[in-house]
Protein backbone atom coordinates (compact mmCIF):
# COMPACT_ATOMS: atom_id res chain seq x y z
CA UNK A 1 0.00 0.00 0.00
CA UNK A 2 1.29 3.45 -0.88
CA UNK A 3 0.68 6.60 1.10
CA UNK A 4 -2.36 8.73 0.39
CA UNK A 5 -2.59 12.42 -0.33
CA UNK A 6 -6.29 12.96 0.23
CA UNK A 7 -9.28 11.31 1.83
CA UNK A 8 -11.16 10.81 -1.45
CA UNK A 9 -8.45 8.30 -2.50
CA UNK A 10 -9.04 6.27 0.63
CA UNK A 11 -12.82 6.48 0.35
CA UNK A 12 -12.68 5.33 -3.29
CA UNK A 13 -10.51 2.38 -2.24
CA UNK A 14 -13.09 1.39 0.39
CA UNK A 15 -15.96 1.74 -2.07
CA UNK A 16 -14.28 -0.34 -4.74
CA UNK A 17 -13.08 -2.91 -2.14
CA UNK A 18 -9.48 -2.30 -3.21
CA UNK A 19 -8.54 -2.26 0.45
CA UNK A 20 -10.35 -2.27 3.78
CA UNK A 21 -10.32 0.13 6.76
CA UNK A 22 -8.41 -2.47 8.80
CA UNK A 23 -5.75 -2.70 6.08
CA UNK A 24 -5.43 1.08 5.89
CA UNK A 25 -5.20 1.30 9.68
CA UNK A 26 -2.55 -1.43 9.73
CA UNK A 27 -0.63 0.42 7.02
CA UNK A 28 -0.49 3.58 9.14
CA UNK A 29 0.32 1.63 12.32
CA UNK A 30 3.28 0.03 10.50
CA UNK A 31 4.39 3.44 9.24
CA UNK A 32 4.26 4.83 12.79
CA UNK A 33 6.26 1.92 14.20
CA UNK A 34 8.95 2.30 11.51
CA UNK A 35 9.18 6.05 11.96
CA UNK A 36 11.95 7.75 13.95
CA UNK A 37 10.25 11.15 14.10
CA UNK A 38 9.00 10.78 17.71
CA UNK A 39 5.69 12.21 16.48
CA UNK A 40 3.50 9.87 18.54
CA UNK A 41 3.51 9.69 22.34
CA UNK A 42 0.97 6.87 22.46
CA UNK A 43 -0.34 4.50 19.79
CA UNK A 44 -3.93 3.39 20.39
CA UNK A 45 -3.43 0.13 18.50
CA UNK A 46 -6.20 -2.07 19.97
CA UNK A 47 -8.68 0.78 20.16
CA UNK A 48 -8.13 1.94 16.57
CA UNK A 49 -8.24 -1.60 15.17
CA UNK A 50 -11.59 -2.05 16.95
CA UNK A 51 -12.79 1.19 15.39
CA UNK A 52 -11.61 0.02 11.95
CA UNK A 53 -13.50 -3.29 12.30
CA UNK A 54 -16.67 -1.39 13.19
CA UNK A 55 -16.18 0.85 10.16
CA UNK A 56 -15.83 -2.27 7.98
CA UNK A 57 -19.12 -3.59 9.28
CA UNK A 58 -20.84 -0.28 8.55
CA UNK A 59 -19.48 -0.21 4.98
CA UNK A 60 -20.56 -3.81 4.47
CA UNK A 61 -24.05 -3.44 5.91
CA UNK A 62 -25.16 0.09 4.97
CA UNK A 63 -25.28 1.16 1.35
CA UNK A 64 -25.51 4.81 2.36
CA UNK A 65 -22.60 4.50 4.78
CA UNK A 66 -20.39 7.15 3.14
CA UNK A 67 -23.21 9.68 3.03
CA UNK A 68 -24.13 9.10 6.67
CA UNK A 69 -20.58 9.13 7.99
CA UNK A 70 -18.52 11.85 6.29
CA UNK A 71 -15.21 10.71 7.82
CA UNK A 72 -15.79 6.96 7.53
CA UNK A 73 -12.41 5.29 7.86
CA UNK A 74 -10.29 8.46 7.93
CA UNK A 75 -7.01 7.68 9.76
CA UNK A 76 -6.23 10.55 12.14
CA UNK A 77 -3.74 11.51 14.83
CA UNK A 78 -4.77 13.58 17.86
CA UNK A 79 -2.58 16.13 19.65
CA UNK A 80 -1.90 14.87 23.16
CA UNK A 81 -3.58 17.91 24.69
CA UNK A 82 -7.03 16.52 23.78
CA UNK A 83 -8.82 13.89 25.84
CA UNK A 84 -9.83 10.46 24.61
CA UNK A 85 -11.71 8.40 27.21
CA UNK A 86 -9.47 5.73 28.69
CA UNK A 87 -6.34 6.97 26.90
CA UNK A 88 -3.50 8.94 28.46
CA UNK A 89 -3.42 12.73 27.99
CA UNK A 90 0.11 13.74 28.96
CA UNK A 91 0.35 17.24 27.43
CA UNK A 92 3.99 16.17 26.90
CA UNK A 93 4.55 16.90 30.59
CA UNK A 94 6.01 14.84 33.43
CA UNK A 95 3.17 16.32 35.49
CA UNK A 96 0.59 14.26 33.56
CA UNK A 97 2.77 11.32 32.57
CA UNK A 98 0.22 8.81 33.91
CA UNK A 99 -2.98 10.81 33.55
CA UNK A 100 -5.79 8.81 31.90
CA UNK A 101 -8.65 10.94 30.57
CA UNK A 102 -12.08 10.15 32.05
CA UNK A 103 -14.00 11.41 28.99
CA UNK A 104 -13.50 12.30 25.32
CA UNK A 105 -13.14 15.88 24.05
CA UNK A 106 -16.25 17.04 22.17
CA UNK A 107 -14.28 17.66 18.95
CA UNK A 108 -12.75 14.16 18.97
CA UNK A 109 -16.11 12.62 19.85
CA UNK A 110 -17.74 14.32 16.85
CA UNK A 111 -14.99 13.12 14.51
CA UNK A 112 -15.23 9.55 15.78
CA UNK A 113 -19.02 9.58 15.47
CA UNK A 114 -18.53 10.59 11.84
CA UNK A 115 -16.32 7.52 11.34
CA UNK A 116 -12.79 8.84 11.99
CA UNK A 117 -10.14 6.42 13.25
CA UNK A 118 -7.88 7.74 16.03
CA UNK A 119 -4.44 6.16 15.56
CA UNK A 120 -2.87 7.72 18.63
CA UNK A 121 -1.75 10.77 20.54
CA UNK A 122 0.73 13.21 19.02
CA UNK A 123 3.75 14.87 20.60
CA UNK A 124 3.78 18.62 21.31
CA UNK A 125 5.58 21.30 23.27
CA UNK A 126 4.74 20.82 26.96
CA UNK A 127 1.23 22.22 27.57
CA UNK A 128 1.40 23.66 24.00
CA UNK A 129 4.04 26.19 25.03
CA UNK A 130 6.67 26.55 22.34
CA UNK A 131 7.35 27.11 18.66
CA UNK A 132 9.79 24.28 17.91
CA UNK A 133 8.50 21.16 19.68
CA UNK A 134 11.76 21.01 21.62
CA UNK A 135 9.91 21.58 24.92
CA UNK A 136 8.35 18.10 25.12
CA UNK A 137 9.24 16.16 28.27
CA UNK A 138 9.35 13.09 26.02
CA UNK A 139 11.87 14.35 23.48
CA UNK A 140 11.71 16.63 20.45
CA UNK A 141 9.81 15.82 17.25
CA UNK A 142 11.76 15.60 14.00
CA UNK A 143 10.86 17.58 10.92
CA UNK A 144 9.30 15.16 8.38
CA UNK A 145 12.05 15.51 5.77
CA UNK A 146 14.97 17.35 7.44
CA UNK A 147 15.91 15.54 10.66
CA UNK A 148 18.25 18.30 11.87
CA UNK A 149 15.42 20.84 11.68
CA UNK A 150 12.49 21.50 14.00
CA UNK A 151 8.92 20.85 12.79
CA UNK A 152 7.67 24.03 14.46
CA UNK A 153 5.40 24.06 17.48
CA UNK A 154 3.53 23.62 19.50
CA UNK A 155 1.61 21.10 17.35
CA UNK A 156 4.87 19.71 15.91
CA UNK A 157 3.80 16.08 16.20
CA UNK A 158 0.53 16.84 14.37
CA UNK A 159 2.36 18.53 11.47
CA UNK A 160 5.13 15.93 11.17
CA UNK A 161 2.62 13.06 11.34
CA UNK A 162 0.76 14.40 8.28
CA UNK A 163 3.97 15.36 6.46
CA UNK A 164 5.62 11.97 7.07
CA UNK A 165 2.51 9.85 6.30
CA UNK A 166 1.96 8.71 9.89
CA UNK A 167 -1.75 9.60 9.53
CA UNK A 168 -3.81 11.26 6.83
CA UNK A 169 -5.09 14.18 8.89
CA UNK A 170 -4.53 15.29 12.47
CA UNK A 171 -5.78 17.66 15.13
CA UNK A 172 -3.69 20.39 16.69
CA UNK A 173 -4.39 23.48 18.75
CA UNK A 174 -3.45 27.06 17.98
CA UNK A 175 -3.04 29.68 20.71
CA UNK A 176 -0.59 32.06 19.03
CA UNK A 177 0.30 30.14 15.86
CA UNK A 178 0.72 26.56 17.06
CA UNK A 179 -1.09 25.11 14.03
CA UNK A 180 -0.01 27.52 11.31
CA UNK A 181 3.70 27.70 12.13
CA UNK A 182 4.31 23.93 12.10
CA UNK A 183 2.13 23.59 8.99
CA UNK A 184 4.30 26.17 7.24
CA UNK A 185 7.54 24.48 8.37
CA UNK A 186 6.38 20.97 7.42
CA UNK A 187 4.75 21.77 4.07
CA UNK A 188 1.20 20.77 5.01
CA UNK A 189 -2.10 22.61 5.40
CA UNK A 190 -2.89 23.85 8.92
CA UNK A 191 -6.10 25.68 9.71
CA UNK A 192 -7.13 27.58 12.84
CA UNK A 193 -10.89 28.19 12.79
CA UNK A 194 -12.51 31.35 14.18
CA UNK A 195 -12.27 31.38 17.99
CA UNK A 196 -15.39 29.65 19.33
CA UNK A 197 -16.03 27.48 16.25
CA UNK A 198 -14.69 24.34 17.92
CA UNK A 199 -15.55 23.35 21.48
CA UNK A 200 -12.66 23.39 23.94
CA UNK A 201 -14.36 20.83 26.20
CA UNK A 202 -11.78 18.11 26.84
CA UNK A 203 -8.90 20.25 25.59
CA UNK A 204 -6.36 21.00 28.32
CA UNK A 205 -6.31 24.78 28.72
CA UNK A 206 -3.28 26.95 28.00
CA UNK A 207 -4.79 30.42 27.37
CA UNK A 208 -8.55 30.10 27.27
CA UNK A 209 -9.37 33.29 25.34
CA UNK A 210 -6.99 32.21 22.56
CA UNK A 211 -6.95 28.39 22.38
CA UNK A 212 -8.63 26.90 19.33
CA UNK A 213 -8.58 23.35 17.91
CA UNK A 214 -7.96 22.89 14.19
CA UNK A 215 -6.94 20.32 11.58
CA UNK A 216 -3.77 19.48 9.66
CA UNK A 217 -4.08 17.82 6.24
CA UNK A 218 -2.34 17.62 2.90
CA UNK A 219 -5.26 19.28 1.16
CA UNK A 220 -7.43 22.24 2.13
CA UNK A 221 -10.44 20.13 1.18
CA UNK A 222 -9.66 17.51 3.85
CA UNK A 223 -8.95 20.23 6.43
CA UNK A 224 -12.34 21.79 5.62
CA UNK A 225 -14.07 18.42 5.98
CA UNK A 226 -12.58 17.72 9.40
CA UNK A 227 -13.31 21.27 10.60
CA UNK A 228 -16.89 21.15 9.36
CA UNK A 229 -17.61 17.94 11.27
CA UNK A 230 -16.20 19.11 14.60
CA UNK A 231 -17.41 22.74 14.59
CA UNK A 232 -20.58 24.04 16.22
CA UNK A 233 -22.13 24.82 19.57
CA UNK A 234 -21.37 22.55 22.50
CA UNK A 235 -23.26 23.01 25.75
CA UNK A 236 -20.13 22.02 27.67
CA UNK A 237 -18.13 25.03 26.41
CA UNK A 238 -19.84 28.33 27.10
CA UNK A 239 -17.46 30.12 24.69
CA UNK A 240 -18.37 27.84 21.77
CA UNK A 241 -20.30 29.70 19.13
CA UNK A 242 -23.81 28.96 17.91
CA UNK A 243 -22.99 30.55 14.54
CA UNK A 244 -24.17 28.10 11.86
CA UNK A 245 -21.59 25.83 10.24
CA UNK A 246 -21.86 25.41 6.47
CA UNK A 247 -21.10 22.44 4.22
CA UNK A 248 -17.59 23.87 3.87
CA UNK A 249 -15.94 20.91 2.17
CA UNK A 250 -18.42 20.92 -0.72
CA UNK A 251 -19.06 24.68 -0.85
CA UNK A 252 -15.37 25.50 -1.35
CA UNK A 253 -15.23 23.35 -4.52
CA UNK A 254 -17.67 25.65 -6.29
CA UNK A 255 -16.05 27.90 -8.91
CA UNK A 256 -14.08 30.85 -7.58
CA UNK A 257 -15.05 34.32 -8.72
CA UNK A 258 -11.49 35.65 -8.77
CA UNK A 259 -12.46 39.00 -10.28
CA UNK A 260 -14.48 40.01 -7.24
CA UNK A 261 -11.82 38.88 -4.74
CA UNK A 262 -9.89 41.56 -2.89
CA UNK A 263 -6.71 40.35 -1.20
CA UNK A 264 -5.26 42.62 1.48
CA UNK A 265 -1.47 42.88 1.68
CA UNK A 266 -0.40 44.36 5.04
CA UNK A 267 2.82 46.34 4.77
CA UNK A 268 3.68 45.33 8.36
CA UNK A 269 4.00 41.68 7.23
CA UNK A 270 6.72 42.41 4.67
CA UNK A 271 9.39 43.91 6.88
CA UNK A 272 13.06 43.44 7.60
CA UNK A 273 13.71 40.07 9.19
CA UNK A 274 11.61 38.13 6.71
CA UNK A 275 13.95 35.75 4.87
CA UNK A 276 14.38 36.45 1.16
CA UNK A 277 13.15 33.00 0.13
CA UNK A 278 9.97 33.45 2.19
CA UNK A 279 9.30 36.91 0.85
CA UNK A 280 9.88 35.76 -2.74
CA UNK A 281 7.56 32.79 -2.44
CA UNK A 282 4.77 34.80 -0.83
CA UNK A 283 5.10 37.62 -3.36
CA UNK A 284 4.92 35.13 -6.22
CA UNK A 285 1.73 33.76 -4.68
CA UNK A 286 0.27 37.26 -4.51
CA UNK A 287 1.12 37.79 -8.18
CA UNK A 288 -0.56 34.49 -8.96
CA UNK A 289 -3.77 35.78 -7.32
CA UNK A 290 -3.44 38.88 -9.46
CA UNK A 291 -2.96 36.81 -12.60
CA UNK A 292 -6.26 35.06 -11.85
CA UNK A 293 -8.04 38.41 -11.77
CA UNK A 294 -8.05 39.15 -8.02
CA UNK A 295 -7.25 42.67 -6.82
CA UNK A 296 -4.35 43.20 -4.43
CA UNK A 297 -5.03 45.98 -1.94
CA UNK A 298 -2.27 47.57 0.16
CA UNK A 299 -3.45 47.75 3.74
CA UNK A 300 -1.97 48.65 7.10
CA UNK A 301 -2.32 46.88 10.44
CA UNK A 302 -0.51 49.55 12.46
CA UNK A 303 -0.55 47.81 15.84
CA UNK A 304 1.21 44.67 14.54
CA UNK A 305 4.44 45.72 16.25
CA UNK A 306 2.74 45.44 19.65
CA UNK A 307 1.18 42.04 19.03
CA UNK A 308 3.95 39.83 20.45
CA UNK A 309 4.19 41.96 23.61
CA UNK A 310 0.43 41.93 24.03
CA UNK A 311 0.26 38.19 23.46
CA UNK A 312 3.01 37.42 25.95
CA UNK A 313 1.10 39.29 28.65
CA UNK A 314 -2.36 37.88 27.87
CA UNK A 315 -1.28 34.30 27.16
CA UNK A 316 1.05 33.90 30.13
CA UNK A 317 -1.44 35.53 32.51
CA UNK A 318 -4.14 33.09 31.47
CA UNK A 319 -1.62 30.23 31.57
CA UNK A 320 -0.43 31.00 35.10
CA UNK A 321 -4.04 30.96 36.22
CA UNK A 322 -4.99 27.80 34.26
CA UNK A 323 -1.93 25.87 35.43
CA UNK A 324 -2.59 26.66 39.10
CA UNK A 325 -4.82 23.56 39.05
CA UNK A 326 -1.74 21.32 38.97
CA UNK A 327 -1.41 21.08 42.73
CA UNK A 328 -0.83 17.35 43.11
CA UNK A 329 -4.31 16.62 44.49
CA UNK A 330 -6.58 15.89 41.54
CA UNK A 331 -4.38 15.19 38.54
CA UNK A 332 -1.15 13.57 37.58
CA UNK A 333 1.70 12.39 39.69
CA UNK A 334 3.35 13.32 42.96
CA UNK A 335 7.11 13.01 42.86
CA UNK A 336 8.99 10.96 45.46
CA UNK A 337 9.11 12.71 48.80
CA UNK A 338 6.12 15.00 48.17
CA UNK A 339 3.95 13.11 50.66
CA UNK A 340 6.61 13.64 53.34
CA UNK A 341 6.58 17.44 52.96
CA UNK A 342 6.66 19.41 56.20
CA UNK A 343 4.51 22.27 54.90
CA UNK A 344 1.83 22.81 52.30
CA UNK A 345 4.07 25.15 50.30
CA UNK A 346 6.81 22.55 50.23
CA UNK A 347 4.31 19.98 48.93
CA UNK A 348 3.17 22.28 46.11
CA UNK A 349 6.74 23.16 45.20
CA UNK A 350 7.76 19.50 44.99
CA UNK A 351 4.76 18.66 42.82
CA UNK A 352 5.24 21.66 40.55
CA UNK A 353 8.95 20.94 40.09
CA UNK A 354 7.72 18.49 37.43
CA UNK A 355 7.02 21.37 35.02
CA UNK A 356 9.65 21.94 32.32
CA UNK A 357 11.66 25.18 31.97
CA UNK A 358 9.43 26.92 29.41
CA UNK A 359 6.28 26.23 31.41
CA UNK A 360 7.91 27.55 34.59
CA UNK A 361 9.13 30.62 32.71
CA UNK A 362 5.63 31.41 31.47
CA UNK A 363 3.99 30.79 34.85
CA UNK A 364 6.47 33.19 36.46
CA UNK A 365 5.92 35.79 33.75
CA UNK A 366 2.14 35.48 34.09
CA UNK A 367 2.24 35.59 37.87
CA UNK A 368 4.31 38.76 37.63
CA UNK A 369 1.93 40.38 35.13
CA UNK A 370 -1.06 39.64 37.37
CA UNK A 371 0.60 40.49 40.67
CA UNK A 372 -0.44 43.38 42.84
CA UNK A 373 0.94 46.68 41.57
CA UNK A 374 1.62 45.43 38.02
CA UNK A 375 -1.87 44.35 36.89
CA UNK A 376 -2.75 47.73 35.35
CA UNK A 377 0.58 48.17 33.60
CA UNK A 378 0.53 44.70 32.08
CA UNK A 379 -2.67 42.66 31.92
CA UNK A 380 -5.14 45.52 31.84
CA UNK A 381 -3.05 47.49 29.36
CA UNK A 382 -2.51 44.44 27.13
CA UNK A 383 -6.27 43.80 26.96
CA UNK A 384 -6.74 47.33 25.64
CA UNK A 385 -3.95 47.03 23.08
CA UNK A 386 -5.56 43.73 22.06
CA UNK A 387 -8.71 45.69 21.20
CA UNK A 388 -6.66 48.06 19.01
CA UNK A 389 -5.10 45.10 17.18
CA UNK A 390 -8.58 43.74 16.48
CA UNK A 391 -9.78 47.20 15.38
CA UNK A 392 -6.99 47.23 12.77
CA UNK A 393 -8.43 44.04 11.28
CA UNK A 394 -12.01 45.31 11.42
CA UNK A 395 -10.93 48.39 9.45
CA UNK A 396 -9.03 46.28 6.91
CA UNK A 397 -11.95 43.91 6.33
CA UNK A 398 -14.09 46.85 5.27
CA UNK A 399 -11.86 46.96 2.18
CA UNK A 400 -10.74 43.37 1.58
CA UNK A 401 -12.07 39.79 1.68
CA UNK A 402 -8.94 38.05 2.93
CA UNK A 403 -5.51 39.12 4.12
CA UNK A 404 -2.40 37.35 2.78
CA UNK A 405 1.21 37.28 3.92
CA UNK A 406 3.92 35.02 5.30
CA UNK A 407 3.16 32.62 8.18
CA UNK A 408 6.62 32.96 9.71
CA UNK A 409 9.69 35.07 8.97
CA UNK A 410 11.80 31.97 8.22
CA UNK A 411 11.67 28.36 7.12
CA UNK A 412 12.14 25.55 9.68
CA UNK A 413 15.22 26.39 11.74
CA UNK A 414 17.87 24.04 13.12
CA UNK A 415 17.25 22.21 16.33
CA UNK A 416 18.79 23.97 19.33
CA UNK A 417 19.20 27.25 17.46
CA UNK A 418 16.96 29.27 19.79
CA UNK A 419 16.84 27.25 23.01
CA UNK A 420 18.88 29.74 25.00
CA UNK A 421 16.96 32.73 23.69
CA UNK A 422 13.23 32.43 24.39
CA UNK A 423 12.50 35.96 23.15
CA UNK A 424 13.92 35.15 19.71
CA UNK A 425 11.71 32.05 19.63
CA UNK A 426 8.64 34.12 20.64
CA UNK A 427 9.25 36.42 17.67
CA UNK A 428 8.74 33.49 15.26
CA UNK A 429 5.02 33.99 15.94
CA UNK A 430 4.98 37.67 14.98
CA UNK A 431 2.64 37.15 11.99
CA UNK A 432 0.41 34.47 13.51
CA UNK A 433 -0.26 36.15 16.85
CA UNK A 434 -2.39 39.11 15.62
CA UNK A 435 -5.08 36.79 14.17
CA UNK A 436 -5.02 34.74 17.40
CA UNK A 437 -5.50 37.80 19.61
CA UNK A 438 -8.36 38.86 17.34
CA UNK A 439 -10.00 35.41 17.21
CA UNK A 440 -9.91 35.27 13.39
CA UNK A 441 -9.93 32.24 11.07
CA UNK A 442 -6.49 31.77 9.52
CA UNK A 443 -4.54 29.06 7.76
CA UNK A 444 -1.22 28.09 6.27
CA UNK A 445 -1.17 26.55 2.80
CA UNK A 446 2.11 25.48 1.14
CA UNK A 447 3.27 28.03 -1.45
CA UNK A 448 6.80 26.98 -2.31
CA UNK A 449 10.08 25.46 -1.22
CA UNK A 450 13.63 26.68 -0.92
CA UNK A 451 16.38 25.03 -2.98
CA UNK A 452 17.14 22.74 -0.03
CA UNK A 453 13.55 21.50 -0.05
CA UNK A 454 12.35 23.36 3.05
CA UNK A 455 8.73 24.47 2.82
CA UNK A 456 7.19 27.91 2.90
CA UNK A 457 3.57 28.59 3.85
CA UNK A 458 1.18 31.26 2.65
CA UNK A 459 -0.87 32.80 5.44
CA UNK A 460 -4.51 33.63 4.72
CA UNK A 461 -6.61 35.41 7.35
CA UNK A 462 -10.36 36.08 7.26
CA UNK A 463 -12.86 38.17 9.18
CA UNK A 464 -14.68 36.56 12.17
CA UNK A 465 -16.66 33.48 11.08
CA UNK A 466 -15.60 33.87 7.42
CA UNK A 467 -14.06 30.41 7.70
CA UNK A 468 -15.62 29.24 4.45
CA UNK A 469 -14.19 32.16 2.49
CA UNK A 470 -10.65 31.58 3.77
CA UNK A 471 -10.91 27.86 3.05
CA UNK A 472 -12.32 28.50 -0.43
CA UNK A 473 -9.53 30.88 -1.45
CA UNK A 474 -6.91 28.47 -0.07
CA UNK A 475 -8.54 25.46 -1.77
CA UNK A 476 -8.55 27.13 -5.20
CA UNK A 477 -5.02 28.41 -4.67
CA UNK A 478 -3.81 24.88 -3.91
CA UNK A 479 -5.85 23.16 -6.59
CA UNK A 480 -5.47 25.56 -9.51
CA UNK A 481 -1.87 26.54 -8.88
CA UNK A 482 -0.46 23.09 -8.14
CA UNK A 483 -2.88 20.58 -9.55
CA UNK A 484 -4.06 22.41 -12.67
CA UNK B 1 8.82 47.98 35.07
CA UNK B 2 10.46 46.81 38.27
CA UNK B 3 14.17 46.05 38.28
CA UNK B 4 14.53 42.41 37.30
CA UNK B 5 16.99 40.78 39.67
CA UNK B 6 17.26 37.43 41.39
CA UNK B 7 15.16 38.68 44.33
CA UNK B 8 12.26 39.53 42.01
CA UNK B 9 12.49 36.14 40.29
CA UNK B 10 12.49 34.43 43.70
CA UNK B 11 9.53 36.46 44.90
CA UNK B 12 7.38 35.78 41.85
CA UNK B 13 8.38 32.10 41.76
CA UNK B 14 7.31 31.74 45.38
CA UNK B 15 3.94 33.36 44.60
CA UNK B 16 3.49 30.67 41.91
CA UNK B 17 4.73 27.94 44.31
CA UNK B 18 7.67 27.12 42.04
CA UNK B 19 10.98 26.15 43.61
CA UNK B 20 13.84 27.10 41.31
CA UNK B 21 17.38 25.76 41.27
CA UNK B 22 20.31 28.18 41.48
CA UNK B 23 20.91 27.82 37.73
CA UNK B 24 17.23 28.41 36.94
CA UNK B 25 17.18 31.53 39.12
CA UNK B 26 20.10 32.96 37.25
CA UNK B 27 19.00 32.04 33.69
CA UNK B 28 15.34 32.97 34.32
CA UNK B 29 16.35 36.36 35.75
CA UNK B 30 18.33 37.15 32.60
CA UNK B 31 15.59 35.88 30.28
CA UNK B 32 12.78 37.59 32.19
CA UNK B 33 14.71 40.85 31.98
CA UNK B 34 14.93 40.47 28.19
CA UNK B 35 11.29 39.46 27.79
CA UNK B 36 9.91 42.16 30.10
CA UNK B 37 12.13 44.70 28.39
CA UNK B 38 10.52 43.73 25.09
CA UNK B 39 6.99 43.65 26.52
CA UNK B 40 7.56 47.18 27.85
CA UNK B 41 6.78 48.30 24.27
CA UNK B 42 3.07 48.26 25.05
CA UNK B 43 3.52 51.12 27.51
CA UNK B 44 3.99 53.52 24.58
CA UNK B 45 0.52 52.81 23.14
CA UNK B 46 -2.16 55.38 23.90
CA UNK B 47 -5.19 53.43 25.13
CA UNK B 48 -7.26 56.32 26.45
CA UNK B 49 -10.93 55.44 26.15
CA UNK B 50 -10.23 51.95 24.76
CA UNK B 51 -12.39 49.14 26.11
CA UNK B 52 -10.34 46.13 27.18
CA UNK B 53 -10.86 43.01 25.04
CA UNK B 54 -11.09 39.91 27.18
CA UNK B 55 -12.81 37.55 24.76
CA UNK B 56 -12.44 37.77 20.96
CA UNK B 57 -16.14 38.04 20.24
CA UNK B 58 -17.52 39.92 23.22
CA UNK B 59 -20.36 37.45 23.16
CA UNK B 60 -22.57 36.98 26.16
CA UNK B 61 -21.56 33.60 27.45
CA UNK B 62 -24.40 31.15 27.29
CA UNK B 63 -25.13 29.25 30.44
CA UNK B 64 -26.79 25.88 30.41
CA UNK B 65 -29.53 24.89 32.81
CA UNK B 66 -28.21 24.26 36.30
CA UNK B 67 -29.09 20.58 36.21
CA UNK B 68 -26.76 17.82 37.32
CA UNK B 69 -25.58 15.66 34.42
CA UNK B 70 -24.67 11.99 34.58
CA UNK B 71 -21.26 11.58 36.22
CA UNK B 72 -18.49 9.67 34.41
CA UNK B 73 -18.36 6.35 36.25
CA UNK B 74 -15.90 3.49 35.90
CA UNK B 75 -16.79 -0.22 35.71
CA UNK B 76 -17.07 -0.43 39.50
CA UNK B 77 -19.51 2.46 39.52
CA UNK B 78 -17.03 4.91 41.08
CA UNK B 79 -16.30 8.37 39.68
CA UNK B 80 -13.73 7.98 36.89
CA UNK B 81 -12.23 11.31 37.76
CA UNK B 82 -10.68 9.69 40.84
CA UNK B 83 -8.88 7.01 38.83
CA UNK B 84 -6.20 9.39 37.63
CA UNK B 85 -5.72 11.22 40.92
CA UNK B 86 -2.32 10.75 42.55
CA UNK B 87 -4.03 9.09 45.50
CA UNK B 88 -7.62 8.22 46.41
CA UNK B 89 -9.56 6.77 49.30
CA UNK B 90 -13.21 5.61 49.14
CA UNK B 91 -14.84 8.27 46.93
CA UNK B 92 -12.46 11.15 47.57
CA UNK B 93 -9.02 12.50 46.75
CA UNK B 94 -6.50 11.40 49.36
CA UNK B 95 -3.93 13.94 50.47
CA UNK B 96 -1.05 13.74 52.93
CA UNK B 97 -1.65 14.90 56.47
CA UNK B 98 -0.02 18.32 56.05
CA UNK B 99 -2.84 19.40 53.76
Amino acid sequence: MNSFSKFSEIREGYRSKKFSPVEVTQFYLDQIKKSKHNAYLDICEDRVLDQAKKVEKIIFSDKDAFEKYPLLGMPMGIKDLLNIDGVKTTCASKMLENYVAPYTATCVERLEKAGALSLGKLNLDEFAMGSSNENSAFGPVEHPTHPERVPGGSSGGSATAVGADLCLTSLGTDTGGSIRLPASFCGVVGYKPTYGRVSRFGVVAFASSLDQVGPFAKTVEDAALVAEVMSGKDIYDSTSSSESVGAWSSEISKPMDWKSLKVGVPKEYFVEGVEDSVRKSVEESLRWFESKGATLVDISLPHTEYAVSTYYVVAVSEASSNLARFDGVRFGTRPDGANESATLDEFYEKVRSQFGAEVKRRIILGTYALSSGYYDAYYSKACKVRRLIRNDFDEAFKKVDVIAGPVAPTVAFKRGAMLENPLQMYLMDIFTIPASLSGLPALSVPCGTQEDGLSIGLHLIGSPFADEKVLKVAHHFQKERYHG
Amino acid sequence: MAKVDVQLTEKVASLARLALSKEEKSSFTEQLGQILGYIEKISEVNVDGVEPMINPHDQILSLREDVAAEPFLNEEGNPKILDSAPDQLYDGFKVPQIL
